[in-house]
């Protein structure tokens, strides 16, 4: 379980947000609204501990959320790409897999491409992909490094229909394994139950 | 765990052979420095101290445009933040990448070394005696380099200029690097130790306030 209590955020000396709180459990998606500058991903980044709040406390499971922490449960997918244009699409994925740990296994990994990119060969390098295909790359990790916490910076930015409705699934699927979701989207969340934040 | 560790190595091994090219682009600058620093003092008789004295600058400026050019590209922001996440600390990530970079440079400096021996007049019975006096000196430079890159990156960091602090600590490997360059002649092989010495100590603590760096200004 995942609870904020009372989080202030100020960069210099502007105030970003102000007492903000929430609790999630297992098995509920909490999505972050707001306009551009309102603060989501600011609040995405104290919640995974990147940088510290003003006051206030976020726990996990009763515990402050530190490194350790968020490095065992968490699994964040950011705005920009972590993507190394130099590799290929296959070493990417093998180089992330192995920053997360995750045992490779080669079965699932051309399951989850062929969920994600069909026939999309992936000798092709980095850079040679478009913006919606090198943020789907970013999105495979969400199939393949299992971790009970997804932490989603507007996961939909630059997919076509299809691979909107797929990462719907993968969030359903999701919640359905009790995971817990917290996303900032500028849209509404095609899922039946879902707590909203919204930021000023 | 151990076998994602060498993947990782593996993967980082790979990502330096795709930096190759800018290794050896900053290897022709240096042959091409190296000449003229040779020509202009054709008509002196300078010995052998002042080339190999050129020679330690230069490679310690190309050493640091490598490691800046490797931490530009490496840990912007996105990739910082899969490496906090990761189960491997960001320590041991820093040091596979200095490391990386190291074999990096050192590969291309045995392989370009002769001919910059003979540009520089230096006799090339010293060859092996340079080589080894370097790689052991270029761990170093790599390490505290490896800091300087983490503060100069930021994009948090308010005083830039900061990074400026970490010089001062490439001041005793370029100095003794001189001193050895009096005792080539003779077994100086304790003189070669200090570098030992002073990597493990570089070891201790370079990772450490690279990865702090890398988070706390960076993210």
């Amino acid at each position: 379980m995942i609870e904020i209590n009372n989080l202030s955020f100020a960069r210099g000396n502007s105030l970003i947000y102000k007492n903000i709180n929430f609790s999630l459990s297992q098995g509920e998606l909490l999505l972050i609204k707001g306009a551009n500058g309102a603060g989501k991903t600011t609040l995405l980044s104290n919640i995974l501990n990147f940088t510290d709040p003003l006051e206030g406390r976020i726990n996990y499971n009763g515990s402050e959320i530190d490194n350790h922490i968020a490095s065992q449960y968490f699994l964040y997918i950011g705005e920009t790409n972590f993507a190394f244009d130099s590799l290929t699409l296959n070493q990417n994925i093998e180089y992330w897999l192995s920053i997360h740990n995750v045992k490779f296994d080669k079965s699932v990994k051309d399951k989850s491409v062929n969920f994600f990119f069909q026939d999309l060969n992936l000798d092709k390098k980095f850079y040679q992909l478009s913006f919606g295909q090198k943020k789907k790359l970013q999105l495979l990790l969400l199939m393949l490094v299992n971790k009970p916490i997804w932490i989603l910076d507007d996961p939909f930015n630059g997919l076509d229909n299809k691979s909107i409705i797929n990462v719907h699934s993968l969030l359903k699927k999701k919640l359905e394994n009790k995971g817990i979701i917290i996303l900032t989207s500028h849209q509404d969340v095609n899922l039946n139950n879902y707590k909203t934040l919204t930021l000023a | 765990m151990i076998k994602n560790f060498f993947k990782l190595i593996s993967s980082e091994f790979q990502l330096m052979l795709k930096g190759s090219v800018f290794s050896f682009v900053l290897y022709c600058l240096l042959i091409i420095s190296c000449a003229i620093f040779s020509l202009s003092l054709k008509y002196e008789s300078i010995g052998m101290h002042a080339p190999l004295s050129f020679l330690y600058v230069m490679i310690f400026f190309i050493s640091l445009f490598k490691v800046e050019k490797i931490y530009s590209m490496d840990f912007d922001e996105a990739k910082v933040h899969q490496y906090i996440l990761s189960p491997f600390s960001l320590e041991i990530i820093v040091f596979v990448k200095n490391m990386m970079i190291y074999f990096n440079m050192i590969i291309f400096f045995f392989i370009f070394s002769p001919l910059i021996l003979i540009i520089l007049n230096i006799d090339l019975s010293y060859l092996f005696k340079i080589n080894i006096l370097l790689s052991l000196s270029l761990l170093s430079i790599i390490f505290i380099a490896s800091m300087t890159a983490s503060i100069t990156i930021s994009k948090n960091n308010r005083l830039s200029i900061t990074s400026i602090l970490t010089l001062p600590l490439f001041v005793p490997i370029l100095i003794f690097s001189m001193a050895i360059t009096d005792l080539i002649d003779f077994n100086a092989g304790k003189m070669y130790l200090f570098f030992v010495a002073y990597f493990l100590l570089n070891l201790a603590f370079s990772p450490l306030l690279t990865s702090f760096a890398l988070k706390k200004l960076s993210v």
